[in-house]
């Protein structure tokens, strides 16, 4: 047997054995699209290996145009198997250049077919024998096919996407890839570029087909590198591992429990710590389902809310819930994780990690509970503070009804009592009645102690409300209060308790700065205003002595205080009270006289 | 008595409605005030009667009103109610001159126990003042050589030390006298000092 024989077909077996290999390698895991690639590059080098040694050992021209002519289609299955491999494995740009080159190349498959005898020649007109590996094979020798130059120009623009894709990938600092396979895929367009152009000028004479064994040196490149890609991938397995154990030690130390939720597959990977944290056993199999089902029922919905809308949107999602554990007190769990999705956008796995929080959130609600009391006892000293005013509030109807009372038994003694009158007594009587029980359920909303409660709330209302309580006082104290609410204002975000609370403070404190003046008007102005769009601000402003200059940031300290009487805590609870509301509460001196407390409130949305 | 008018100046309506409706069913004539200054506008005529006012009031309080009604020609008795008597408002009160002072809510026998006493007084008032008056009107008849007689008559001097001290003539001191106790129609020294100082003149300077 000849060796030229022997060597072809053992290139051909060679590029077999290896598309063997990595065939099913993308038939497994359809996104490893290089192995397919490289799979095709190696039949379609075996089979250029076939028409090649056709050629090698042709015996008649015709022989010789028609294994050329078949070695084509293999070339352009190559080439596109190439340039795949390329876009795939080194991440190439300038795509086009890549379609342009198969584009050029698969026009030309049809010249091939149309025009001449082949691609590369018009006609053949004799073979001539070449010494190769110690026997004569067979050269071609014709007129060549000016069609030839578009299947040059196609290797040529896969030569420039070849060398611009290495070219990249080393910027890009993957080194070896683009030496190794760019290189080498470069090399392989630019050799055969070589050996063609010149003959295509007629520049040499023509010489035996050697497409072979650089086709075997590109697929054994090729392999080399997916093989080495799963060598790295193996030794990344083996360091994830560790990473794994790492951060699970951190995890443990962090008293984080982990979790790795296989979404497709429903299967649930939880870290000891976490099982630990949800009252499960080390060794139960668990499901999401399962885990949901130990969320306290009032969180429950909130929390799926979240799970699913991290699936629709990308990224991650934190979500604080409770825990209602088979035989324990309730567990306050804060959670974050991010769900994973595939190249089609579906959500593939989820991961994430929970701590115990039940701590901190028993000290917050320790501090929000302080905080109502502390707000409670400011408000009940404000009360304290009109208590005489409100007697005298509740005495008006009191009184009333009393004196209608005594009047109509007055008037039933009468020999023909004026039934007319009488009954206009009774409805005043009733009127009246509702007047103090209005009165008292002012009183008693200010006194009562209940959580915060955040509603929308009519800003008009709400002083008009309080400017209802302190008439009173202040037409005992002859000051007048206005109101300057304009009809066009928001609704603001607050609990109406409170925000009563802190006006009923800062007008009595401005009441308070016009004791013993006589000079001028004693006025008390309370004005509303929007302020940007999101905040609307409250204003009390007084005509009184203003605030001393070293005192302005005093005042809301806790225990400062100017009165005689005061313990100085007004000023510092309804600060706290508008900072928990997100607004922001201040003072100021006015430019002619008195101060002016400002604060804002969220606008509801 | 009959002619005599309970004045009730309140700025809250309803228990101004009712105090007046009592005092109506309990036979008193009435009338009603919204506020301090109507009350002090309307007050033009010389009748008998009396003030129930609210302390506290906008504006005019029920002090102010009293203070304003002493100054006029037509005083009245003012008698005080307040919605709630804390010790604060009763002290202000008191010291501001207020001589009766109730709660709205006081028992009805309190109340118009009180209104009868400003009425009683309101008659003591009118009649002290008249009497006054009258006197006044008799005074105002000697003439001013008489009137320093008088004084010196008041002060218990003797005809002829009044003679020395104004330098006339004994018996001029006793025409004089005799004209003084003729105008004034008293007989006896001692019923002229009463009745001087009943007129308040300046007994002994």
């Amino acid at each position: 047997m000849s060796l030229v024989t022997v060597v072809w077909s053992m290139i051909a077996a060679a590029c077999l054995t290896l598309a063997a290999v990595h065939l099913p390698v993308w038939w497994r895991n359809r996104e490893a699209r290089a192995s397919l690639a490289f799979a095709i590059a190696a039949v379609s080098s075996a089979a250029i290996a076939y028409f090649e040694l056709h050629m090698l050992k042709a015996q008649t021209p015709h022989e010789f145009a028609a294994a050329l002519r078949w070695a084509h289609v293999p070339v352009v299955f190559l080439l596109l198997a190439l340039a795949a491999f390329a876009y795939h494995y080194l991440d190439a740009g300038w795509r086009w250049l890549a379609i342009g080159g198969i584009a050029l190349r698969l026009v030309s498959l049809v010249l091939n077919f149309t025009t001449g005898v082949n691609l590369n020649y018009l006609e053949i007109t004799r073979l001539s024998s070449l010494p190769l590996l110690g026997e004569q094979v067979s050269v071609a020798e014709g007129v060549i096919n000016p069609a030839m130059a578009v299947g040059q120009l196609g290797v040529v623009l896969l030569s420039v996407f070849f060398a611009a894709a290495a070219i990249k990938s080393w910027r890009q600092g993957r080194r070896a890839g683009a030496v190794f396979v760019g290189g080498s895929l470069t090399f392989f367009t630019g050799a055969a570029l070589a050996r063609g152009l010149p003959v295509y000028w007629h520049l040499v004479p023509p010489s035996p087909n050697m497409l072979s064994p650089l086709c075997l040196v590109i697929v054994a490149v090729m392999g080399y590198s997916l093989s080495a890609d799963l060598l790295r991938a193996n030794r990344l397995v083996v360091e994830l591992s560790e990473r794994e154990r790492e951060a699970e030690l951190a995890a443990d130390a962090a008293n984080l429990g982990t979790w790795t939720r296989d979404i497709v597959r429903d299967k649930l990977v939880a870290s000891r710590k976490l099982r630990e944290l949800f009252g499960f056993s080390a060794t139960e199999r668990l499901n999401a389902e399962q885990l949901v089902q130990r969320v306290h029922v009032d969180d429950r919905a909130a929390f799926r809310d979240r799970l699913s809308q991290a699936a629709r949107r990308r990224g991650d999602y934190q979500s604080e819930f409770r825990l209602v554990l088979p035989d324990g007190p309730l567990r306050w769990i804060a959670a974050h994780g991010r769900v994973d999705f595939d190249a089609r956008n579906r959500p593939l796995r989820s991961c994430g990690a929970c701590i115990d929080i039940t701590d901190r959130k028993e000290a917050e609600q320790e501090m929000l509970r302080l905080r109502q009391d502390i707000a409670h006892v400011g408000r009940v000293s404000v009360m304290g503070q009109i208590s005489s005013a409100l007697a005298h509030e509740i005495n008006q109807p009191l009184g009333a009804i009393l004196r209608n009372a005594e009047a109509a038994a007055l008037f039933m003694q009468h020999e023909s009592p004026d039934l007319h009158e009488i009954t206009a007594i009774l409805e005043d009587i009733r009127k009246d009645d509702q007047r103090a029980s209005e009165v008292i359920d002012r009183i008693r909303a200010l006194l009562r102690r209940e959580e915060v409660a955040m509603t929308k709330l009519n800003v008009r209302s709400v002083l008009g409300d309080v400017a209802t309580l302190l008439r009173p006082d202040a037409a005992a104290r002859h000051v007048g209060l206005e109101l300057k609410v304009p009809a066009d204002l928001p609704a603001v975000r607050g609990d109406q308790v409170q925000v009563q609370q802190v006006l009923l403070n800062l007008i009595l404190n401005g009441m308070d700065s016009l004791e013993g003046l006589v000079e001028r008007p004693r006025a008390v102005t309370v004005t509303a205003r929007r302020d940007g769009p999101a905040s609307v601000e409250i204003s009390v402003s007084d005509s009184g002595r203003g605030i001393d200059a070293g005192h302005v940031d005093r005042i809301f300290e806790p225990f400062f205080t100017t009165k005689a009487k005061g313990i100085g805590m007004g000023l510092s609870i309804s600060r706290g009270i508008i900072e928990a509301h997100g607004g922001r509460l201040w003072a100021e001196n006015n430019a002619d006289v008195g101060a002016t407390f400002r604060f804002t409130l969220p606008v509801a949305v | 008595m009959a002619e005599a008018t309970v004045h009730v100046v309140d700025d809250d309506e309803s228990f101004l409605m009712a105090m007046s409706r009592l005092l109506r069913a309990s036979g008193f004539d009435t009338r009603t005030y919204a506020s301090a200054r109507e009350f002090l506008a309307q007050r033009c005529r010389d009748e008998p009667g009396c003030v129930v006012v609210d302390l506290r009031m906008p504006d005019l309080g029920g002090l102010e009103l009293q203070a304003t009604l002493a100054t006029t020609q037509y005083p009245l008795p003012v008698l005080f109610l307040t919605g709630h008597a804390d010790t604060a408002s009763t002290v202000r009160a008191m010291r501001g001159g207020a001589e009766d002072f109730l709660e709205k809510t006081a028992a009805k026998e309190v109340l118009l126990e009180a209104v009868r006493r400003a009425l009683v007084r309101d008659r003591q008032d009118r009649d002290a003042r008249s009497h006054r008056d009258e006197l006044r009107a008799r005074f105002a008849a000697i003439s001013s050589r008489e009137r320093e007689v008088l004084d010196h008559v008041l002060r218990g001097r003797l005809n002829k030390q009044i003679a020395g001290d104004l330098g006339i003539h004994e018996r001029t001191v006793k025409v004089h006298r005799k004209a003084i106790m003729t105008k004034l129609s008293v007989r006896s020294v001692a019923a002229l000092a009463q009745l001087s100082q009943e007129a308040g003149l300046p007994s002994s300077a």
